[in-house]
């Protein structure tokens, strides 16, 4: 598409880049206006199901004050939301490990960030994509208050409590799937042990080794014990100051030394005068 | 980033260097070794390490390891003895100056005699250098030209040092202008004075001599002198001191003995009943005054004897000097002057003490071996080898004098000016210079020949007497008159003795040292009529506090029926009680109001002003007593003033019972191992520390499963509740997790269970939540995180796709450690510190309200700030330990703006567990990977390659500011503390500029919960849902914890724009938040998906590039803030948009 730098009346803004830039302020009233970036999403490496390559909007620019809920309803001006995914810097959709109850998961960072908008009609994009640069989205308004400053923490403070006996529910719950998973994991081990081990007739089955092979993982750090202690053996059992030569060594050094001693006192002199450190008044 | 912010910031220096001191290094061309003023490893190749050593060589070695105990030291001696020494184009300045002055002397015109009474042909507004009092005086006086004049001092000696360097010219008076009994009633000394107005008179006609003013020697008002100074732009290189004396051999020395009368009292008070001649009292300084101006070409002869006889001794000297400088001892009256330091390694070298081979650093550490091992004041020592029999004995001047010097004539001390406590003041110095040059952890040289030690910031308490005309009336109260004739009327140095020992006397063990400053020389034009004694700047008294005694209420003097009730009543007046003590004993006792250690810490200066008044008449408001001033902003109660500890100690012992509850629970699935707290207020060094708090549950809403309380949207925030952090190590055991997150889920049903066991064995109301416990206790509330040791191993640890276990270091597992493991330790190793240090606290507050105030919070963290304040503690060189929470601020301040962090590594060493092999490996690791390195490194026993309290900040800039700030302050503060003509206001130094900053955000002061902390706290107060009264111990609904608007808002203002600007804010009751764009925020950068961040695109022709979009921003600092911003100040004069 041609850059159109001519900014018209109900005219949409594409920059270089393919992006259209849209105009979002916070109330009605508002003097300022947040300059966001849209544009189809398009990866080549995508394989998700979660970001259909032709329903996704890729959005740049997220003031914090807009959650996930917010933008939803922002953009269902141009057409039925199916989901929106916030994120503090763009890449591809990533599975977290197993599901944590609310109590556990990380708060976020409470930036600006970028959103993934899956639309349900792809026609949807076309309509954000032409909508004009000079009406800007509205993101609180009467009928949906958004709440920010104090308001917002005394709501985050109310949120903060947990029940005891919920929380410890959601303990239970996940300490009991993870002595299951954990206890899968012991069962594969010893079965893949087992398959190393001899039949009747002596034969042994050898498999392509992957991970599991080994039931107890080596560590970097036991290897370099393990060598310390090999030369520190050796190192105990030398003999210190026995020979004559071992003797004018020692004393070679001592001399040696002090020499380096004295370089480095030097240069320290020579960066104190430089400072004018030695006037004392 | 931060690499090239470096660089920049040390090329912007250097070239700032260059700019200041251009010419000189030119001239001294830069050392190669140097590059940008930071110390580099020392690399030497094989063959230059290992090569033979010349005899030469290896002696050199060989001495800077035994003499010194680095060679480091040696050169650093012989630099500074290049700086103090004068250059041969200054001596040459001299020598021609003293030439042509000698030549205009010659010319002085003779004129008739007249009678001594009568001035009138002194003309051209030449004054007389002499307080001519009482009037009448007998005696014939004419001018005549000198009969000869001489160089006597220091710069004939060759140990003149700069600064300030004066070179002395005796000028000879004829015998016939004086008369053989002119040394009776001030005769000599007045005629003396003449002369010098005759030769002032004589030299103001001549153009080779610029300014022309008057001083005294050593403030002794019978010695005038005339300083010249050359003309033109030398004017202020040397000054030429002029001294008239009589010619040699004029008057017999014995008739000035120290028990001879030379002021006859019906002279001095004008009465006419004549006493006999036996019966007037003595006038011994009066006397050594008169002899002192026959002896200075005697002395000089002496001296040059002697200095010529060891090599070593002009240097020598020249380093004894410096060292009195630094402390001040070196001018005024009665100073240990140049003179007297040579006088004592004269005396050191004939008493064979040292020997004429030893080098300059040795005669400086002998000779403060001998002042430190010494007492003058108890056993004089002389100079005089068979002194005729005319001389008096050392008992003679014992009984006249406080400390006895005896010249080489025998005749003269050289100490008569010089009190007892001044001389106490000299040893103290010597033995404490002694301990840290002993010390191989103390960088001696810098210590003691390098810093200097004002007296602001050496004593823990000062006080000065501000109108000394009061003075008058003490020296009547205390019947000084024989005194007062000997000083000739000067009635502060007659009172000044007196007022000393009284002193002494009351506060005894509460004092380990009183000194007092050195009256300045003064200084008047030869215009104008020699200044009033009252005239010189008020006396400061410095008292350095026994800690255990100072702070006393109790004065508990001797059982009422023993001989010493009566002393001790006579002492404390009507002070003194008898009082019946618990073990029985009914004594006399005197016993000072003081409920708070706060008001206890001011006992002395209770005590002083009434000794004061009682016995010297000098009443409470000439006493400015400067001990407590900096107190005002760390104060915590409304009714009862305090600073903070006794809140502290509630608070502590609050959390040991607690600490007891907790090992005692029975019924967790695993046992506790440690309780250990991590917060400020359990070390005692909380700013404001967190009070028992009685709730008004009606000002709150409800929440509405729990029934905790929680704030109201309408109504001003709630009181803020700190959480008083407390870590609870569990016992290890296999049943843990080796998970990240399952380690979590387990900590969280820990805090589940004890939160149970403490709401039912103690009825605590608690309130357990992921991460933490919080319990609400006696009005406090402390949050328990449980621990488990080897959880930041485990973050640590992650397996390969090849099933390699790998360790890592990351960001998380240090985070973990420092709350878990490290910040508990430094907390209870920082609490041991307050246990033998009382007022460690007080200064750690002091200066955690400084940086606070200067919005340096944020970069110089509170266990940075605290460790910065332990290190004056444990290492005070050249002072010691604070003893008050002023001079350990002031002594904060100094530590900040003095600190080469550049170049050097804060080696803060608690608990005493690093050596001196230690402290060398520290400095080598830290030479060795400088740039690597956090730009303030401390480092401490247990962290001696890392610093984890600096290595997030403060970067170079905020380090930088830091620095100048905190000079800056310094200067302000200092001065303001001792000058009474200044505006006395010490929050100055807590109001921070905002002139440098680019937007302020006002914050509304009702939604700010500690408003009530601020510097200038405002009048109106908000209600804000306590009660007075008592605190229950348990239950109640839990309080609003942790909750300040403020904290929310900025940690949102920093996620959203920190990459554009930085946030400043002072956590202790600020109201307005500081905003600083980065310098490199406006510069447009092109498009890109990941900087698109509160910007918006600019399209020229192709490219598209994005600039911040400040209107949104600044829309955005309301939006975010909303019911807590009152109004954003952009200041675009700095910026544009």
């Amino acid at each position: 598409m041609a850059p159109s730098k001519t900014k018209h009346v109900n005219q949409a803004c594409v920059i270089p880049g393919g992006f259209t830039v849209l105009s979002l302020q916070f109330s009605t009233d508002s003097v300022a206006q947040h300059k966001i970036c849209v544009k189809e999403h398009r990866v080549r490496a995508e394989k998700t199901t979660q970001r259909p390559l032709d329903r996704t909007l890729f959005v740049l620019n997220i003031p914090p004050y807009c959650s996930e809920g917010v933008i939803k309803e922002l953009f269902s001006q141009f057409g039925p939301v199916q989901s929106v995914e916030l994120r503090e810097k763009p890449g591809s959709f990533e599975h977290s490990g197993p599901k944590l109850a609310k109590y556990f998961t990380p708060a976020q960072k409470q930036g600006f960030r970028v959103g993934y908008i899956v639309f349900q009609k792809a026609i949807s994009i076309t309509a954000v994509k032409s909508h004009p640069h000079d009406v800007p989205l509205v993101v609180s308004t009467e009928q949906r208050p958004v709440w920010t400053g104090l308001q917002k923490w005394i709501h985050q403070y109310k949120q903060s409590f947990a029940q005891p006996d919920k929380l410890q529910e959601a303990v239970d719950t996940f300490m009991q799937d993870y002595d299951k998973r954990k206890e899968e994991e012991a069962e594969r081990q010893k079965e893949q042990a087992e398959e190393q081990l001899e039949d009747e007739e002596g034969w042994v089955k050898v498999t392509r080794g992957k991970s599991g092979t080994k039931t107890r993982p080596h560590s970097e750090v036991s290897n370099q014990k393990a060598l310390q202690k090999e030369s520190r053996k050796r190192k105990r059992k030398e003999l210190m100051n026995f020979y004559t030569w071992q003797h004018r060594n020692t004393q070679k050094e001592h001399i040696a030394e002090l020499r380096k001693k004295f370089e480095e006192d030097k240069q320290r002199i020579a960066l104190l005068r430089a400072q004018r450190k030695f006037r004392p008044y | 980033m931060k690499a090239t912010a470096k660089e920049q910031m040390e090329q912007s220096e250097s070239s700032h260097d260059e700019e200041d001191e251009g010419p000189t290094r030119a001239k001294r061309g830069k050392p190669e070794v140097v590059q940008n003023g930071l110390l580099r490893p020392v690399t030497l190749s094989r063959g230059d390490l290992y090569k033979p050593p010349t005899a030469d060589e290896l002696n050199q070695l060989k001495e800077a390891e035994s003499l010194f105990h680095c060679s480091l030291l040696k050169m650093q001696m012989e630099e500074l003895l290049k700086e103090v020494s004068l250059s041969e184009r200054r001596k040459q300045l001299i020598d021609s100056f003293v030439q042509s002055v000698t030549e205009q002397l010659q010319t002085v015109p003779q004129t008739s005699d007249m009678e001594l009474s009568d001035l009138s042909w002194l003309s051209g507004g030449v004054k007389v250098p002499f307080v001519l009092v009482p009037k009448a005086a007998k005696g014939k006086f004419h001018m005549a030209p000198p009969i000869s004049v001489t160089i006597i001092g220091s710069y004939p000696l060759g140990t003149c040092t700069k600064p300030g360097i004066s070179v002395d010219l005796a000028v000879a008076i004829p015998a016939d202008v004086l008369h053989p009994k002119d040394a009776l009633n001030q005769r000599y000394p007045r005629k003396r004075a003449i002369y010098l107005a005759g030769l002032a008179q004589h030299l103001a006609a001549s153009p080779a001599i610029g300014a022309m003013r008057y001083s005294c020697l050593h403030g002794n008002r019978l010695r005038p002198i005339l300083l010249l100074s050359p003309p033109g732009k030398d004017s202020s290189s040397f000054t030429l001191r002029l001294h008239a004396c009589p010619p040699p051999g004029f008057f017999k020395p014995s008739r000035f003995h120290p028990q001879r009368n030379n002021i006859r009292t019906d002279w001095y008070t004008g009465l006419g009943s004549s006493q006999p001649a036996t019966s007037e009292p003595p006038t011994p300084h009066y006397n050594s005054s008169v002899l002192g101006d026959m002896l200075p070409s005697a002395h000089l002869q002496f001296l040059t004897a002697v200095s010529s006889q060891c090599a070593a001794f002009a240097e020598g000297v020249a380093l004894l000097k410096v060292w009195l400088r630094q402390r001040e001892l070196d001018q005024g009256v009665g100073c240990f002057s140049g003179f007297l330091g040579s006088m004592l390694l004269a005396y050191l070298l004939s008493c064979h003490r040292v020997s004429n081979t030893m080098t300059a650093y040795q005669l400086l550490r002998n000779s403060l071996h001998f002042l430190a091992f010494n007492d003058l004041t108890e056993n004089g020592i002389t100079l005089a080898k068979g002194p005729d029999s005319t001389a008096p004995s050392l008992a003679e001047f014992h009984t006249a004098f406080q400390v006895v010097f005896v010249d080489p004539s025998g005749h003269l001390n050289m100490c008569a000016d010089m009190t007892a406590c001044t001389y106490k003041q000299v040893q103290h110095e010597a033995s404490l210079s002694l301990q840290f040059w002993d010390d191989p952890t103390v960088d001696g040289f810098h210590a003691l020949l390098m810093t200097p030690k004002p007296m602001i910031r050496t004593s823990d308490h000062v006080f000065q007497l501000c109108e000394l005309v009061k003075l008058q009336c003490c020296c009547k109260k205390l019947n000084l008159l024989s005194e007062l004739m000997d000083h000739s009327g000067n009635y502060v140095l007659t009172a000044l003795p007196f007022i000393l020992s009284l002193l002494q006397r009351g506060l005894g063990q509460r004092v380990r040292l009183l000194t007092h400053s050195l009256t300045p020389d003064p200084e008047w034009p030869v215009e104008s009529d020699a200044p009033k004694h009252n005239t010189q700047p008020p006396l400061s008294f410095g008292l350095l506090l026994n800690p255990e005694q100072a702070a006393s209420v109790l004065e508990r003097g001797p059982p009422a029926d023993s001989p010493k009730a009566e002393e001790f009543r006579q002492l404390w007046g009507s002070r003194s009680e008898l009082r019946r003590f618990q073990d029985g004993d009914i004594t006399e006792a005197v016993v000072w109001e003081g409920e708070t250690t706060c008001q206890k810490r001011l006992v002395p200066r209770q005590l002083i002003t009434h000794l004061l008044q009682l016995h010297a008449d000098i009443p409470e408001s000439c006493v400015r007593y400067i001990g407590g001033m900096l107190d005002d902003v760390i104060k915590v109660g409304r009714e009862v003033c305090s600073t903070g500890e006794e809140e502290s100690l509630k608070v502590v012992q609050s959390y040991d019972d607690l600490s007891r509850k907790l090992w005692t629970l029975e019924g967790l699935p695993l046992s506790i191992t440690s309780v250990q707290g991590a917060h400020p207020a359990l070390r005692y060094t909380q700013v404001f520390p967190p009070v028992p708090l009685k709730l008004d549950y009606s000002f709150f809403d409800r929440e509405k499963l729990s029934r905790s309380l929680v704030p109201h949207e309408v109504k001003p925030c709630p009181v803020y509740i700190t959480p008083i952090q407390v870590i609870c190590h569990m016992e290890g055991s296999g049943k843990w997790p080796h998970d990240r997150v399952a380690i979590r889920h387990i900590k969280a049903a820990f805090h589940i269970s004890l939160g149970e066991l403490l709401t039912q064995h103690h009825h605590y109301t608690c309130q357990p939540s992921p991460t933490h416990l919080d319990v609400w206790k006696d009005g406090l509330v402390f949050r328990i995180q449980v621990a488990y040791h080897r959880e930041p191993q485990v973050l640590r640890e992650s397996v390969s796709p090849e099933g390699l276990l790998i360790v890592r270091d990351n960001a998380e597992a240090q985070a973990l450690e420092m709350a878990t493991m490290q910040r508990p330790l430094l907390t209870s190793t920082l609490h041991g510190l307050q246990q033998l240090h009382p007022c460690f606290g007080a200064v750690c507050r002091l200066a955690k309200r400084w940086l606070g105030a200067q919005l340096f919070s944020d970069d110089i963290t509170e266990d940075t700030a605290d460790l910065l304040v332990a290190s004056l503690f444990l290492q005070p060189a050249p002072f010691t330990p604070p003893g008050s929470p002023q001079v350990g601020f002031l002594r904060f301040l100094h530590l900040l703006s003095s600190f080469d962090w550049r170049n050097n590594p804060l080696v803060v060493n608690l608990n005493s567990q690093l050596t001196a092999a230690d402290y060398t490996e520290i400095k080598n690791d830290f030479i060795a990977s400088r740039e690597s390195l956090p730009v303030m490194f401390m480092a401490t026993p247990n962290d001696k390659k890392v610093s984890i309290w600096t290595k997030q900040a403060p970067t170079v800039q905020m380090l930088q500011r830091v620095v100048m700030v905190a000079a800056e302050s310094l200067k302000i503060l200092e001065p303001q503390l001792m000058d009474t003509s200044q505006i006395q206001d010490v929050r100055v130094v807590m109001r921070p500029p905002l002139d440098p900053y680019d937007v302020l955000i006002h914050l509304s002061p009702k939604q700010v919960p500690l408003l009530s902390q601020a510097v200038d706290p405002p009048h109106a107060t908000f209600s804000r849902g306590i009660l007075a009264g008592r605190v229950a111990n348990t239950g109640g609904a839990l309080p609003v914890i942790d909750f300040n608007p403020v904290t929310h808002y900025l940690a949102e203002l920093r996620d959203a724009f920190g990459d554009l600007a930085l946030f400043f804010y002072d956590p202790y009751g600020g109201t307005v938040i500081a905003v600083l764009w980065k310098p490199k925020a406006f510069t447009p950068l092109p498009f890109k998906t990941s900087q698109m961040v509160a910007r918006r695109v600019e399209v020229s022709g192709e490219e598209a590039h994005t600039v911040p979009n400040v209107e949104a921003i600044l829309e955005d600092f309301r939006v975010m803030g909303q019911g807590l911003v009152k109004s954003v100040e952009p200041r675009t004069e700095r910026w544009v948009v």
